[in-house]
Formats: structure tokens, C-alpha cells, sequence
């Protein structure tokens, strides 16, 4: 073989070395990169329950400590900024999805969060998180799509979307047919007159849940999981304020000052548990 | 071939990760974007085997104009799509139908429709189920009943409707010159079937789409809504009107409906065996059934799933003071126990007027809808 041609193989090889160094790129196959040791993940579990017992929708088993009875047909609310304080001071917050998630009582899948968060390991004492949707994440048209579209808040009544519906039927032995009470949470509004073309101002009723959990850790490389349960019957039967459905209004939508009441019980309406597996 | 030809290509070979590329057909139909409208929703209810396609949508809409679909090339028994679904009424039959008196379809052999029409404008983002008790659903454990396709073999074999059999539509359309290879170049096969039938109307039907209405265009901060507009779409939009929102969407949803299923107070009794509960099996569904987008109500009277309102004045008047307590009304139908939201005549007239700001003219007259020359 003579030197010129030598070289043209040289040339050649190297230029096939290039290629085939160029097309391994689109290998699908990297794995990915390992968790580092020093973080571990979360998954949320929400559980929904009544005097104790696990929620069923639709069904005329519940009552307020008035003795109305009633059902709930819809659940549906929002929490986020979900933070977990650290054993003494500072905390972490879940980022995924923006750090909202929404909760529908008849979608199953909402039940369970899995941020996709790197969380720092550590012994953690803690949980807090934003009931509904803090002033700063709750933007008008966010959401395009289904479920989570369908709790926007009417614009002209302060916009963004619904921190909570909870939807119920109420009877007592004088009200015998099943009538309507909506539990609607979201922006309020400041009334000149009581007509919604005289706003003078809004509310913003999100309101901060912090919950007192035994300490749990993070451990490295190890997802650990949280539960934590809305009491309904709190919602209604406070503390502090106790209500009865027979003389509250359908609805506490445009009515500020019962929204906060009911507000004023959503601080305790939530626990957090560590499964016992844990 | 010399041996570095054959060491390039063996080389190439070894390392390239590409699959290799299938081989070249006559089959190449053309890609069909289907552009999201200002707000509307983005996720597409668009099955993964019936992509859509240029040539796909345009022999869909041959179909769903011709009457041969139903396998009979008799005027008198020739019925399709279009013979219900008028675009002039946004795709119902309207309550003017020259054969339908008061808006009430029926089969060629007679048969009234167990229901009136509902809207069949912006499916593509319906994920609740079709019909108006939504039995037409992806998880459906019958197979066949899963898919806006699946309507189309429904239509042509049901008695109240084409009473024919799908062997007798394809044969028939098959032996029409011209369809064979439309379906070539649709779906990469000249043989008809009903199966490819259904897939061509579904990607037509999901073209329909209504977004270029007043009020569209309002959200868009381009035309101001008038004053008595505005009032009414207050009125929709709170407790003073009854919070239609709820259920029929509004600026955060404009499709205009939350596509689910619910008792809004009509009767106190319930005998339809095809209303929500019969696919639920939930008491709770009892005489519930799909909230209809309000869009381009001027066109589609009668209203409701049983047509019992022949004006949108009447349709008013009822969430106003003609709503029926049963234990299955759903609770977002608050006024319930005081019969309605009590309307003055003037916020009557104001809620109407919001309503007619979600007409969309555009759309009626767009001829991309149309009917086309059939071959
Ligand atoms: C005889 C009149 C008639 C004919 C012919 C007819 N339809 Fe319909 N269509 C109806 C009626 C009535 C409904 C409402 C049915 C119900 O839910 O009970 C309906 C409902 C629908 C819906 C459901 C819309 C929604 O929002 O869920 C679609 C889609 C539809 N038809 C498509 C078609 C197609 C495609 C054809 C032709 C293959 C067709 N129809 C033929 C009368 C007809
Ligand atoms: C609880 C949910 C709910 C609320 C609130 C509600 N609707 Fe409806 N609406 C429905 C359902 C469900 C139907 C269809 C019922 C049927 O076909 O039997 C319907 C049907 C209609 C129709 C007939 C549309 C058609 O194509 O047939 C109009 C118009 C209408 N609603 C307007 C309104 C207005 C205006 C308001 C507020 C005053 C309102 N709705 C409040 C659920 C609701």
C-alpha cells in the first residue's frame, strides 16, 4: 500500500470514527443520572373524612352538631406551597407542578401527589402548606384544561379560581326535601351596595395550615410518604364557629363575611399522619 | 462496489441507532394542525390511531354529506349525517326542519330519536363522553362504544336513524368511482371499510369548531361588550343569576360547558332510560344529563335533551321560576327551593342579550363545512 493511500485511509477513518462518535448521540439508552445520596423524595397521600370516618359522596350520612343531616356530591379544592420545616428552622419547598395540587374527591389519581422534588435528607418536624391558591400563583386562565379549569372564580368576582368547592344537600325533620348548600372558597369581595356592579375591593381568603406532625426524615434515595387528612365535619362544626345549615344561606360565594368565618375553621380542618410502615 | 464503499456502509450500519426507514409508499397523507382557539383548552381528544389528515377530513366530509353512507342509493331512504346535522343550525336540525316538525328528528323508517339534537360543535375537547348521557366513553368496557368514530356505524345500523347494515354501506361506497381512492390516500388502503369510515367522519367532526362569536372576541379586548350585554353576563356569572357558570363555563372555560352531567331541576319525576344514570349506575345521576355548550343557542332551538323549549325565553323562564325539586337536583341549581333566581323582565332581557353575544356566524356560513361535490 502506497503512502497516498495510506493517508486517504487515515482520513477515512477518522471521518467514520466522527460519524459513528456523532450518531451514538441519539442512544437512547443513558441512564438516568443517580439520585445523589444525599436526597430522597415525598409522596403526599390525601384522605378525606367525616366525624372519623372515610368520606363517602352522596350518600345522607353525615350531620352538623345542629342535627341537620346532609350529603356531600362534590369535593374539590386546591392546596400548595406545600413546605416541610426542618428541625430547627429553615424548610423546604415542593416545587412540581408549581407547587399546586389539586384534590378531587372523585378522581381517584388526585388523591396521591408525587412530586417529582429532590429533597434534601434530613429530620424534617413539620408540614405547612397554602389552602387554596396564594395571591401570587392565583392567575386567571392558569389552568386550560379539565379538572382543574373548571374551579375559575368568576373575574368580575376577583378572578383566578375556587380554593374549595364543597358541595352538599342538607334536611332536617321541618325541611324535609334535601336542599342545596354550596361550601365555595376563593377571593372575596368588598360590597358598597350589595350588588356585584358595586365591588369596591377584594379579599384575598387563602389562608396558611401548618401542621404538627411527629418528626420524620428524609432519608437518602428513599421516597417517604405523608398523609394528611381533611376533616370535613371541622369545616362545619369548627372550632371555632359552629354552623347550621338550616339558616345559612345556599352558598357563602359573594358573601365575605362568612367566607371568613368558614375560613377561620379550615385552619383546623387538616392533620398529618406518617404511615406506620414508614 | 469497492471495499471502502462496503466499509463505510458496513460501518454505518453498526453504529447508526436510526430504525430503518419503512418502506416508501404511494401513502402519504398530509398532517392537519388543528389550531387552539384564544383560551380554549389545550389537551385534544384525538384517538392515537386516527391522527388527522388533510385528505382524511376532506373525504370525512364527503361522507357525512352523502346519503349513500346509509347504503341506499334511493332518495326516499338515502340519509347521512347532514340530514340531522344542519350547519346552518350549528350542526342540530333546527326547529325549522323542513321534515323534523318542532325539531324532532326521525329514522327513514319513522322512528322518532329518543332524544332531541345536542350541540356537536368543539368535540375535540369533550373527554367526558359523547351523547347526552355521555355513553359514548374511552373506558367503555363494550368495545365499539368508545369513540366519536364509534358514532358513525351507530348511525348508519340504528333504527331511529339510517336502519340499514354496514355491510350495505361499504359495498356501496366502495363501488362508487372516486371513493376508493380517496380512502387510498386517507388511509393507505382503497378498500372500504366502516372501521375507516368512522375514523374519516370523527377527524371531519372534530374540525367543527366554534370560536368567533362576539363574545370571543370581547375576551380577546377587541370589541366591548353593550351594556345590557354586560349586565347579563354579570347575571351568568353570580349568585343574582343563578351562577350558571358553574356548569356552563364562562371567560375561564369558554367552550361554554364543563362537558359533565347534571340534574338541573326539570321534573320531579324520572322515566328516560337513557339518561346518566343508566352508564353511571349512580342514584345520584338520576334525570342528569350533559351540560350543553350555550354557544350558538339563536340556532339550535328546541332546548334540552327532550326539546321541551322552543325559545331561549322560555329556557329563562324556567331557570327563573319554573325549576322542580327532586332529590336528585344537583346542588349547584342553588335557587332550587325558592323555584328559580326570580328574574325581573329586564335581567331576563339582559341575560338573553349575553347570551346571543356567543353566536357565531362565521361559523354557520364557513365553507370548509359545507356540503362538498360528492363524487
Ligand atoms: C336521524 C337524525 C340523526 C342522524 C341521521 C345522525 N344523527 Fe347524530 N345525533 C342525533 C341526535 C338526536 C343526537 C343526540 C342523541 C342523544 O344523545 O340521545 C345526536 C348526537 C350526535 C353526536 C353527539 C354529540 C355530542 O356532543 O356528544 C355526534 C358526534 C353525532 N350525533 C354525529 C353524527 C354522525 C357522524 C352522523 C352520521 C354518521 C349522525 N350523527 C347522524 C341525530 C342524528
Ligand atoms: C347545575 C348545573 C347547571 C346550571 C347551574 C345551569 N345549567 Fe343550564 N343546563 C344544565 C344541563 C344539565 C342542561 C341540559 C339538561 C337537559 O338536556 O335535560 C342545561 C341546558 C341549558 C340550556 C339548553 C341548551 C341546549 O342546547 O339545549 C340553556 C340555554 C341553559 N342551560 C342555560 C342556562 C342558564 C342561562 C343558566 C343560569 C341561569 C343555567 N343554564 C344554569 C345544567 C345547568
Amino acid at each position: 500500500m502506497n503512502a497516498p493511500i495510506r493517508s486517504t485511509w487515515i482520513a477515512i477513518f477518522g471521518i467514520l470514527f466522527l460519524t459513528a462518535f456523532i450518531l451514538n448521540g441519539c442512544k437512547k439508552e443513558d441512564p438516568a443520572p443517580p439520585t445523589p445520596p444525599d436526597f430522597g423524595g415525598i409522596s403526599i397521600q390525601f384522605n378525606h373524612v367525616f366525624n372519623g370516618i372515610p368520606l363517602v359522596l352522596d350518600s345522607l350520612a353525615w350531620s352538623d352538631d345542629f342535627g341537620n343531616e346532609f350529603e356531600v356530591n362534590e369535593l374539590q379544592y386546591f392546596i400548595s406551597d406545600v413546605r416541610l420545616h426542618l428541625h430547627g428552622g429553615g424548610a423546604y419547598q415542593i416545587g412540581s407542578s408549581d407547587g399546586i395540587h389539586y384534590v378531587d374527591a372523585r378522581i381517584p389519581a388526585s388523591h396521591q401527589w408525587y412530586p417529582g422534588d429532590q429533597i434534601p435528607s434530613a429530620t424534617y418536624d413539620s408540614v405547612s402548606f397554602t389552602f387554596g391558591l396564594s395571591a401570587v400563583k392565583n392567575l386567571s386562565n392558569r389552568f386550560p384544561d379539565p379538572p382543574e379549569r373548571d374551579m375559575f372564580w368568576p373575574e368580575l368576582l376577583g378572578g383566578g379560581y375556587h380554593y374549595m368547592k364543597l358541595n352538599t344537600k342538607w334536611k332536617n325533620d321541618s325541611v324535609p326535601e334535601l336542599r342545596p348548600f354550596m361550601m365555595h372558597l376563593g377571593i372575596g369581595q368588598i360590597y358598597d351596595l350589595n350588588k356585584p356592579d358595586s365591588i369596591i375591593g377584594f379579599v384575598q381568603n387563602f389562608f396558611f395550615v401548618k401542621l404538627d406532625s411527629s418528626a420524620f426524615t428524609i432519608e437518602a434515595g428513599k421516597q417517604k410518604a405523608l398523609v394528611i387528612t381533611m376533616h370535613l365535619d371541622r369545616w362545619f362544626d369548627g372550632p371555632p364557629n359552629a354552623f347550621n345549615l338550616a339558616i345559612l344561606p345556599q352558598g357563602i360565594m359573594q358573601n365575605q363575611p362568612l367566607m371568613h368565618e368558614v375560613c377561620l375553621n379550615g385552619r383546623g380542618v387538616f392533620t398529618c399522619q406518617l404511615p406506620t410502615a414508614n | 462496489m469497492n471495499r471502502i464503499t462496503l466499509y463505510i456502509i458496513i460501518f454505518l450500519a453498526l453504529f447508526s441507532c436510526k430504525k430503518s426507514d419503512p418502506p416508501v409508499s404511494s401513502y402519504q397523507p398530509t398532517p392537519y394542525q388543528i389550531v387552539i382557539p384564544f383560551r380554549f383548552p389545550t389537551q385534544l381528544n384525538i384517538p392515537d390511531d386516527n391522527p388527522m389528515t388533510v385528505e382524511g377530513i376532506e373525504l370525512g366530509r364527503m361522507l357525512f354529506y352523502d346519503g349513500r353512507i346509509s347504503g341506499s342509493a334511493h332518495p326516499d331512504s338515502m340519509m347521512t349525517c347532514a340530514t340531522c346535522h344542519l350547519q346552518s343550525r350549528s350542526f342540530e336540525c333546527g326547529i325549522d326542519h323542513p321534515k323534523y316538525t318542532g325539531g324532532h328528528p326521525f329514522g327513514v323508517t319513522g322512528i322518532p330519536t329518543p332524544h332531541y339534537m345536542m350541540p356537536m360543535i368543539n368535540l375535540v375537547w369533550t373527554h367526558t363522553g359523547y351523547l347526552w348521557n355521555g355513553k359514548i366513553y374511552p373506558d367503555n368496557p363494550a368495545p365499539g362504544i368508545r369513540h366519536l368514530e364509534d358514532l358513525v356505524w351507530m348511525a348508519i345500523i340504528a333504527p331511529h336513524e339510517m336502519n340499514s347494515d354496514t355491510n350495505k354501506a361499504k359495498i356501496l361506497i366502495q363501488s362508487i368511482s372516486g371513493y376508493p381512492e380517496m380512502f387510498q390516500k386517507a388511509f393507505g388502503s382503497s378498500t372500504v371499510t366502516v372501521r375507516n369510515m368512522g375514523k374519516a367522519i370523527a377527524q371531519f367532526v372534530r374540525t367543527l369548531i366554534s370560536a368567533d362569536s362576539k363574545f370571543d372576541s370581547y375576551l380577546k379586548g377587541e370589541v366591548q361588550l353593550m351594556p345590557n350585554e354586560l349586565n347579563g353576563y354579570v347575571l351568568f356569572m353570580t349568585e343574582q343569576g343563578g351562577d350558571c357558570f358553574h356548569c356552563h363555563g364562562g371567560e375561564g372555560n369558554p367552550l361554554f360547558t364543563t362537558n359533565l352531567f347534571y340534574n338541573n331541576g326539570k321534573d320531579s319525576v324520572f322515566t328516560d332510560p337513557r339518561d346518566r344514570y343508566q352508564v353511571s349506575g349512580d342514584p345520584s345521576d338520576i334525570g342528569a344529563y350533559k351540560a350543553p355548550t350555550l354557544r350558538n343557542l339563536i340556532f339550535t332551538a328546541p332546548y334540552m335533551h327532550d326539546g321541551r323549549f322552543k325559545t331561549i325565553d322560555e329556557v329563562i323562564d324556567f331557570y327563573s321560576s319554573g325549576l322542580v325539586w327532586s332529590p336528585y337536583v344537583n346542588p349547584l341549581m342553588h335557587h332550587i327551593s325558592s323555584g328559580g333566581n326570580q328574574l325581573t323582565p329586564a335581567k331576563k332581557a339582559d341575560l338573553k342579550a349575553f347570551l346571543l353575544t356567543l353566536t357565531d356566524s362565521s361559523f354557520v356560513n364557513n365553507p370548509a363545512f359545507g356540503m362538498p361535490d360528492l363524487p
